[in-house]
C-alpha cells in the first residue's frame, strides 16, 4: 500500500535537488547573507539611545504599522527589538516568494513540460512526486531556519538573547514553509504553473491587505490572518512561540490537502476543467502586437485589478495616518485647522512615497514577465514556427517590449488612480490627482530603465535574464527598507529607483526624467540590434 | 537547365567549438519534391533552421528564390510554408486561432480549402493547444501549411505523430502540390514516405551531404539482394568480388545473398552456368541504401561517386 504512493520519494527528492541546485543556493546564500548583513549593520545604524528612542516612535506611526505591523507596548528599546520589529513582514514576503516559486515550479512546471508523465511511467509512487517537492521545501527552510538563527547567535545584536534569536528565525523560516504548502495545493488546483502561481500570490496579496487593515482597527483580529502570525512573534520582548506552531500545523494540513487532491486528480489536469476555445481566429489577431496581447489578456486584467485593490486598501489607511490630532489633541490648537491639515498631508505624502515603490515594483513584475518571455516562448518552441512566416525579428520583439512597458504603466497607474479614488471617499481632506500624476512621472522612467535592461538581456545574453528579477528584488529591498536602515546613497542608487527622490514630498526632477528616457531609447535600440543577430534557441 | 529554387553551397555552422553542418551543398529545382534523409542528429533540422533564418550559418551561402536567406528572410517567408518536427503551439489558444493567425502573418486567409483540410485530418479547432497531442500539434502546423498558397514548403518530419490515415493524407497532400508544380523539402527518416513521393534525394550524415541524386541514379550505387538455389553447388561464390553476406539455407543449394549493381552481370553468368532452380531478386530499398551509408563500418561509402 505504502508502496503503491510513497516509492521511490528519496530518490526523486536527490534528483529534485541535484536539478535544482543553483537556484537552491542562489536563494539560500542571498536570504541568510542579506539578512545577516542587515543584522550585523543594525547596530551601527542605532548606536544611541536617541536613535532608539526615534524609530521606536517612527515604528508607533499608523503608516510603519500598515507597512510593517504593529508594535508591542511597551516597546523595548534595544537594537535587537528594532530589527524584530522591523525585518518580519518583509522577510517573510520575501520567503514566501522563494517558496512559492521553488513550489510550483517543481510540483507543476515538470508536470506541464510532461516530463512528470516520464517520472510517474516508471515504478515511482503516485504521491511520490509532490512529497518529494514538499520534503524538498521543508529541507530548505529548515536550513533557513537553523543558519539565520546560528548567525544571529553570533552577531548577537545588542539586546538580543538566545530565544530571541530562534524564535525569529524559526518563525520566520515557519512561515516560508507554510506558504510554501500552502502553494502545493493551489498547484492542484490550477492547470498550470502559471495559474497556480497567480492563485498564490492572489492568496498572498489577500492576506497582505487583510493585516493591514486589522493591524490599524484591531491587531488582536490579525490572528485571523495566517500571513499576520509572523508579526506576532515578539522577538527580543514577549517571546512567542505560538505563531511557529500554527504556521506547522497551518503546512501539515495544507501538505495533506494537497496530498489528497493529487491523489484524486488526473496528471495534467487541475480541479477546473479546461473551457473549449474559439473555431475561428478573431478579427483582431493579425500579427505578433496583437498576439502578445491576446496571450496576456487575462493576466493583464488581473494584475490590474489586484493593483486596483492594493492601492485602494492602502490609500483606505490615508485617514487615520494623516490625523495627528487623534494622537495629540493638542496640536490642532497649536497649528490652526489649516496648518494641521497641511501637516497632515505632508505625513500621508511621506507614507505615499513608500507606497509609490511597492506599487512601481509590483508593475514591474507582470512587465518583467512579459518582456522575459520572448526568451521563454522560443525557448519552448512557440516562436519557431512564427519566425518561419513573414514575420521579422524586429516585429516580434518590439511586440513583446511595448507590451511589457505598457502593461508595466499600466498596472502602476491602475495602483495609482484605486489610491486616488479610495481616498477621495476616505479623507477628509483629499490629496488632488496631481499629486498622483507626479508619482506616475516620476517613476515610470525608472521603471522603464529596468524593462529595457531586461529587454538587453533577451537580445544579448538570454542565459542571464534571471538578472532581471534579481534586480528588481533588490530594487524593492533597498526602497522598501532601504531608507528606514540607513542604506548608503551609493548602495541605494545601483537602481534607477534610487535615483527618485521621494516624490510626492519633493518634486519631480525632469532632469532625472529625460536622463532616463535617453538612456531606455539607447538601450532598447542596442536590445534590437542584439535580438536580431543571435541565433534562436534551438 | 531550369535556375534552381533553393541553392545551398558549402554551408557550415558551427556552436562554439562543435561543428554541426560541415559541409552542405545541394540545389532544389521548381517543381520538384526533393527528400533529405539522414539519422538523428545528422544536421536535418538545423539545415533548415539556417534555410529559414533562424540561425545564421557561419559559412557558405544559401539562397532561396535567389534572395540570401538570412538577410531577406522576411521576403522569402512570404512565400514560402513549414512544418517543424515537433510542434509547440501556445497552450492558452485553440487550434483554429493559431491556423488563422499563422495563415494571417502569411497575408492570406481562412478559406474553403482550409475548412476542407481540417475535415480531412480531423482535427478538432476549438480545443486549445495545451490538449492537443503530439499528432494533433502537427495537424495544426500541417493545415495551416496546406492551406497556405506558397511557393516552396518545408516538411521536417511532418509524420512522425500521424496515424497511418493521416499520414495518406499528407501523401496525397503533398502529390496534389507536386502536381501544382510546388518545389516541396521533405525532411524524413521514414523511407517509404521518401521513396514514394521524392524525386531526388540528399543524404547527410555527420553535418555533410554524402550523396544526392534519384533513387533510380542512387540504386545503381547499391546492392541487389538475390535468393537463388542452383542444381550445383556454389563454392566460389563468397569470394567473388561485388558478392556480400552469403548465407546459406538448410535445403541444399540454396544461398541468398546481396551484390553489388555493377558486378551483378558477372554474378549471373556464374550462377545460371550452375544450373538454375529458382532466382528471386529484390531491388535496394531505400532503406537498405541508408544501411549501407550508415552501417557501423560507414567508411566506403563516397568513393561510389
Amino acid at each position: 500500500m505504502k508502496q503503491q504512493w510513497f516509492q521511490r520519494t528519496g530518490l526523486l527528492l536527490r534528483v529534485n535537488a541535484r536539478q535544482n541546485r543553483v537556484k537552491l543556493t542562489a536563494w539560500l546564500v542571498a536570504l541568510v547573507m542579506g539578512m545577516l548583513v542587515i543584522a550585523a549593520s543594525f547596530s551601527q545604524i542605532y548606536q544611541t539611545p536617541a536613535a532608539l528612542a526615534e524609530i521606536a516612535k517612527t515604528l508607533k506611526t499608523d503608516a510603519m504599522v500598515a507597512l510593517f505591523g504593529p508594535v508591542a507596548t511597551p516597546v523595548r528599546q534595544t537594537v535587537a527589538a528594532a530589527f524584530a520589529m522591523e525585518m518580519p513582514v518583509f522577510t517573510a514576503l520575501i520567503l514566501i516568494v522563494m517558496n512559492y516559486q521553488l513550489a510550483v515550479g517543481s510540483a507543476r512546471e515538470d508536470e506541464d513540460a510532461g516530463l512528470l508523465e516520464l517520472v510517474r511511467a516508471h515504478g515511482v509512487g503516485r504521491l511520490a512526486p509532490l512529497l518529494a517537492t514538499a520534503l524538498l521545501l521543508t529541507g530548505l527552510n529548515a536550513l533557513i531556519g537553523g543558519l539565520l538563527g546560528s548567525g544571529l547567535q553570533l552577531i548577537d545584536m545588542p539586546g538580543a538573547t538566545t530565544s530571541g534569536n530562534w524564535v525569529l528565525a524559526l518563525g520566520l523560516a515557519s512561515t516560508g514553509w507554510a506558504f510554501g504548502m500552502l502553494s502545493l495545493v493551489c498547484a492542484q488546483l490550477a492547470s498550470s504553473a502559471r495559474g497556480s502561481l497567480m492563485l498564490s500570490y492572489a492568496l498572498l496579496g489577500g492576506m497582505y491587505i487583510g493585516r493591514m487593515l486589522t493591524d490599524l482597527q484591531n491587531p488582536q483580529l490579525t490572528w485571523w490572518i495566517p500571513f499576520g502570525w509572523v508579526e506576532k512573534l515578539g522577538a527580543y520582548q514577549a517571546e512567542n512561540w505560538l505563531p511557529v506552531g500554527n504556521y506547522g500545523l497551518f503546512g501539515l494540513l495544507a501538505l495533506g490537502v494537497a496530498l489528497g487532491l493529487n491523489a484524486r486528480r488526473d496528471l495534467g489536469a487541475g480541479w477546473l476543467p479546461p473551457r473549449l476555445g474559439r473555431r475561428r481566429a478573431s478579427v483582431y489577431l493579425r500579427g505578433p502586437v496583437s498576439l502578445v496581447g491576446r496571450l496576456h489578456r487575462g493576466s493583464l486584467v488581473a494584475w490590474l485589478l489586484a493593483s486596483l485593490v492594493l492601492g485602494g486598501a492602502y490609500a483606505s489607511v490615508f485617514n487615520t495616518i494623516g490625523d495627528l490630532a487623534q494622537s495629540n489633541p493638542m496640536i490642532k490648537q497649536v497649528l490652526g485647522t489649516a496648518g494641521l491639515a497641511a501637516a497632515n498631508r505632508v505625513i500621508v505624502k511621506n507614507f505615499l512615497a513608500i507606497l509609490a515603490i511597492v506599487l512601481v515594483v509590483l508593475a514591474a513584475i507582470p512587465a518583467l514577465q512579459i518582456m522575459l518571455q520572448l526568451v521563454s516562448d522560443e525557448q519552448k518552441g512557440y516562436l519557431h514556427q512564427l519566425y518561419a512566416t513573414a514575420t521579422g525579428r524586429w516585429h516580434v520583439w518590439a511586440s513583446y517590449t511595448g507590451w511589457a512597458v505598457l502593461t508595466g504603466s499600466l498596472v502602476y497607474l491602475a495602483g495609482l488612480l484605486g489610491m486616488y479614488l479610495v481616498g477621495v471617499q476616505s479623507m477628509t481632506d483629499p490629496l488632488h490627482w496631481s499629486t498622483y500624476w507626479h508619482i506616475f512621472t516620476a517613476y515610470v522612467p525608472a521603471m522603464l530603465v529596468m524593462i529595457a535592461v531586461a529587454s538587453l538581456l533577451t537580445g544579448w545574453l538570454p542565459r542571464w535574464r534571471a538578472l532581471s528579477w534579481a534586480w528588481l528584488a533588490y530594487a524593492f529591498f533597498s526602497m522598501y527598507l532601504g531608507k528606514l536602515i540607513d542604506l548608503p546613497r551609493w548602495a541605494q542608487r545601483l537602481t534607477p529607483f534610487g535615483f527618485v527622490d521621494k516624490v510626492p514630498v519633493k518634486a519631480v526632477n525632469w532632469a532625472t526624467n529625460v536622463w532616463f528616457f535617453g538612456l531606455t531609447v539607447l538601450i532598447l535600440m542596442l536590445a534590437a540590434v542584439g535580438y536580431r543577430r543571435r541565433d534562436l534557441a534551438q | 537547365m531550369t535556375t534552381p529554387i533553393l541553392k545551398i553551397a558549402n554551408v557550415q555552422k558551427n556552436f562554439g567549438p562543435v561543428q554541426a553542418l560541415k559541409k552542405i551543398d545541394f540545389e532544389i529545382y521548381p517543381g520538384e519534391v526533393f527528400g533529405f534523409i539522414g539519422p538523428n542528429g545528422a544536421g536535418k533540422s538545423t539545415t533548415i533552421r539556417v534555410l529559414l533564418g533562424i540561425i545564421r550559418a557561419s559559412h557558405g551561402t544559401a539562397t532561396l528564390f535567389g534572395q540570401d536567406v538570412w538577410r531577406d528572410s522576411v521576403a522569402i517567408h512570404r512565400r514560402i510554408a513549414y512544418v517543424p518536427g515537433d510542434v509547440y503551439l501556445w497552450p492558452n489558444l485553440s487550434g483554429g486561432e493559431i491556423i488563422d493567425l499563422f495563415l494571417r502573418l502569411n497575408g492570406q486567409t481562412h478559406s474553403a480549402r482550409t475548412d476542407e483540410l481540417i475535415q480531412k485530418f480531423q482535427l478538432d479547432p476549438r480545443k486549445k493547444a495545451r490538449t492537443y497531442s503530439k499528432g494533433n500539434r502537427q495537424k495544426v502546423a500541417l493545415i495551416a501549411a496546406f492551406s497556405t498558397d506558397a511557393d516552396f514548403y518545408i516538411f521536417d518530419e511532418p509524420t512522425s505523430g500521424l496515424d497511418p490515415l493521416n499520414e495518406q493524407t499528407f501523401q496525397d497532400e503533398v502529390l496534389q502540390l507536386k502536381r501544382r508544380g510546388k518545389s516541396v523539402l521533405l525532411s524524413s527518416h521514414i523511407l517509404s514516405e521518401v521513396e514514394k513521393m521524392c524525386d531526388r534525394i540528399a543524404i547527410i550524415r555527420d553535418g555533410r551531404i554524402i550523396e544526392t541524386g534519384t533513387l533510380a541514379a542512387m540504386r545503381h550505387l547499391t546492392r541487389t539482394t538475390v535468393d537463388v538455389r542452383t542444381v550445383q553447388q556454389l563454392p566460389e561464390l563468397a569470394a567473388m568480388a561485388g558478392v556480400h553476406g552469403v548465407q546459406a539455407h538448410a535445403d541444399a543449394n540454396h544461398v541468398s545473398f546481396a551484390v553489388d549493381a555493377d558486378q551483378l552481370t558477372a554474378v549471373m553468368q556464374y550462377l545460371s552456368a550452375h544450373q538454375l532452380v529458382s532466382l528471386t531478386t529484390a531491388p535496394p530499398t531505400l532503406a537498405d541504401l541508408f544501411m549501407r551509408y550508415y552501417a557501423a563500418d560507414g567508411t566506403r561509402s563516397v568513393e561510389g561517386k
